[in-house]
């Protein structure tokens, strides 16, 4: 059984304006211990997604339905308030994307660790605050004493991602969701915390799902990738077989606007078209419009997902 | 800290003298003295000889500093309408009423206005929500001297359970107590709502949930803590707002409190007594203000410990 097993995961918006789809049918199943990579452009759904799991997103106005929506076997659809609380941080744990606004500003970040293992397990605090001092060194913070006395605002976002990290990492959680843990930090630091979350996956045996559009990051975190557009996963593949030989087109697309990839060419080519509008998508398949392959029937009918082997699976017309 | 405090109370020395000059020539500038009323006339002769008395014959700055070296002895003059006492005299009678009633409205009001605007926070766009704004709009546009009225009508006149007016027992207190409480209870209705709401959308709250805290813990340890910060700044100057009497309800009510002698001493030309209570006013805002700040201070690390080391 997998740990995380999302089928047909749906999640709108009622606006004045009409109904934003983020997410439209997403269906994606995390192994324990597997790492996977979901990419896609800004917009694509990647953060809803997530944030419907461990039903973070406020509801009304978010209206969530999915087939099935399972972690660790608890129906993420129809758990209790208790149920949900217990899970988050302890089952599932996520680290955002900006460190700065992540933290309570009033709180020490000693408080806000010890707070967070208090919430799942019974100890004592100053256990807890010695198990935050661990963890602090284990993030690779040389001077854990100082950070768990400091306020977030006396922090870099370096540091702070990492204690953010620390605190994600404080109840074992078996899965760690970390949606684009690097976008808001120095260039220099993204590489590190990137290993980092990386090592720590190993050591943890615990699965990860790291939410990117930088397939530079995917290619070196995750085993598998889940390609979104539109609020639906165009194909999900091993990560050698996405650089190697993509099969959908828009993944073949996101490959080529790569900076570097394609021979000759160092700057960003970008993909013709613009996204497409959540209130107002596009029929049939949602890269259609942009796509360069394209038939009529693409804007017709939305392509079924299908598997080509047993370790892939897109959802184009013109795959078998 | 220490060196933020001391600039404060010299910023504050500076006010209270800016203030009371100001107030001083404009006390002295509207034409007229205190014997030119039309229900006593009083020969020229007369006139001058008082005047002269009171020294009001004198320079307008001998007159300024010899007034502002008596406060400085805490000696506030006599005031004319009542000449018989001192004016500290006469604040020391007639404060007490408005600080007991409008102090306790402050201190009934502004709770329930916190109560009121946390659970329209959290139950955002229900009709408890709702009925919180409307009230909170209420109390803050409907004059208080029609509230007061109303109150009478009601809860005197209709249903006779209290008395309409009167100082002496306690359970005259209630009404007039209802009616100064109106306006903290308004502004901390909305104050509270719009402050947890501006907070509830803070991406940190998200991060706590994501840890798997309780909703309670969320919002008592956290979400109130924050909203808390631009809370605590209204209260005191607000209390003293309150605690200083109003003309209207201490009218309508006939408490024998300070609310009518902030407009007696204008019109009777009463310049001790004004000059003492503007003088009390101001330094009371200025201290409350100054303790704000140092509350806000000390409940924000982003103040009370220094910046990224
Ligand atoms: N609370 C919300 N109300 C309305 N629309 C929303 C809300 N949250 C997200 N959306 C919309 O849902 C769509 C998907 O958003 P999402 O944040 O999942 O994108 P993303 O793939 O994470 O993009 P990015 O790479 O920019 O983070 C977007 O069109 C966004 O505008
Ligand atoms: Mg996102």
């Amino acid at each position: 059984m997998p740990l995380l097993d999302i089928e047909n995961l749906t999640v709108s918006f009622p606006q004045h304006e009409g109904v934003v789809q983020a997410v439209r049918g997403v269906s994606l199943s995390v192994a324990a211990g597997e790492s996977v990579g979901i990419v896609g452009e800004s917009g694509s759904g990647k953060s809803v997604t997530c944030m419907a799991v461990l039903r973070l997103l406020r509801e009304p106005p978010a209206r969530i339905a999915a087939d099935k929506m399972e972690l660790a076997g608890v129906n993420m659809l129809t758990a209790s308030r208790a149920q949900l609380s217990a899970s988050r941080g302890r089952v599932a744990a996520m680290v955002f994307q900006d460190p700065m606004t992540a933290f309570d500003p009033v709180f020490t970040i000693g408080h806000q660790i010890v707070e967070t293992i208090r919430a799942h397990r019974k100890v004592s605090k100053s256990e807890a605050r010695g198990e935050a001092a661990n963890l602090l060194a284990r993030v690779e913070i040389k001077t854990p004493e100082a950070i768990l006395n400091s306020y977030p605002h006396q922090l870099s976002g370096g540091m702070l991602q990492r204690a953010m990290i620390a605190m994600a990492l404080s109840c074992r959680p078996q899965i760690l969701f970390a949606d684009e843990p690097t976008t808001a930090l120095d260039v220099t630091i993204q590489a590190q915390i990137l290993q980092l979350i990386k090592d720590l996956q190993a050591e943890f045996g615990m699965g990860l799902i790291m939410v990117t559009h930088d397939l530079g990051v995917v290619a070196e975190t995750v085993d598998r990738v889940v390609v979104m557009y539109g609020g639906r996963v165009m194909e999900t593949a091993p990560v050698q077989d996405i650089f190697d030989a993509p099969a959908h087109p828009y993944t073949q697309a996101l490959m080529a606007s790569m900076p570097g990839r394609s021979a000759g060419k160092q700057r960003l080519v970008e993909i013709p078209g613009a996204s497409p509008n959540p209130s107002n998508p596009p029929s049939g398949c949602p890269f259609h419009p942009r796509c360069a392959v394209a038939e009529a029937r693409c804007a017709a009918q939305v392509p079924a997902f299908k598997s080509q082997s047993a370790t892939r699976a897109a959802a184009c017309w013109r795959l078998p | 800290m220490i060196r933020y405090i001391l600039g404060r109370i010299a910023s504050i020395a500076l006010t209270f003298t800016v203030v009371s000059v100001i107030v001083f020539l404009m006390m002295h500038a509207v034409p007229g003295g205190p014997f030119d009323g039309n229900d006593m006339p009083v020969s020229d002769a007369v006139k001058a000889k008082l005047n002269a008395s009171l020294g009001l014959d004198q320079p307008l700055y001998v007159q300024y500093f010899k007034y502002m070296w008596g406060v400085l002895h805490f000696d506030f003059g006599i005031p004319f309408q009542s000449p018989g006492e001192t004016t500290l005299q006469l604040l020391s009678r007639a404060w007490p009423p408005s600080l007991i009633l409008g102090g306790a409205g402050v201190l009934i009001g502004a709770p329930l206005g916190i109560l009121l605007g946390m659970a329209a926070a959290l139950r955002r766009n229900s009709w408890i929500d709702y009925l919180a704004s409307a009230f909170a709009t209420l109390g803050l546009t409907i004059p208080v001297f029609v509230i007061s009225m109303g109150l009478i009508m009601v809860f005197a006149v209709w249903l006779n359970w209290l008395p309409a007016s009167g100082w002496g027992k306690p359970h005259a207190w209630i009404l007039p107590i209802t009616a100064y409480a109106a306006i903290p209870m308004a502004t901390y209705a909305r104050y509270t709502r719009s402050a947890m709401l501006d907070v509830l959308t803070k991406p940190f709250v998200t991060v706590l949930r994501a840890k798997g805290l309780s909703e309670r813990r969320i919002i008592f340890q956290h979400v109130l803590r924050n909203a808390a910060l631009p809370m605590v700044t209204v209260f005191l100057p607000m209390f003293i707002g309150t605690a200083t009497g109003s003309i209207f309800v201490e009218a309508m009510f006939r408490v024998p409190g300070l609310g009518a002698y902030f407009v007696s001493s204008i019109t009777l030309r009463d310049y001790s007594l004004e000059m003492a209570l503007i003088l009390m006013v101001t330094m009371m805002f200025c201290i409350a203000y100054l303790l704000s700040d140092i509350v806000y201070a000390l409940l924000n690390p982003r103040i009370r410990v220094g910046g990224r080391s």
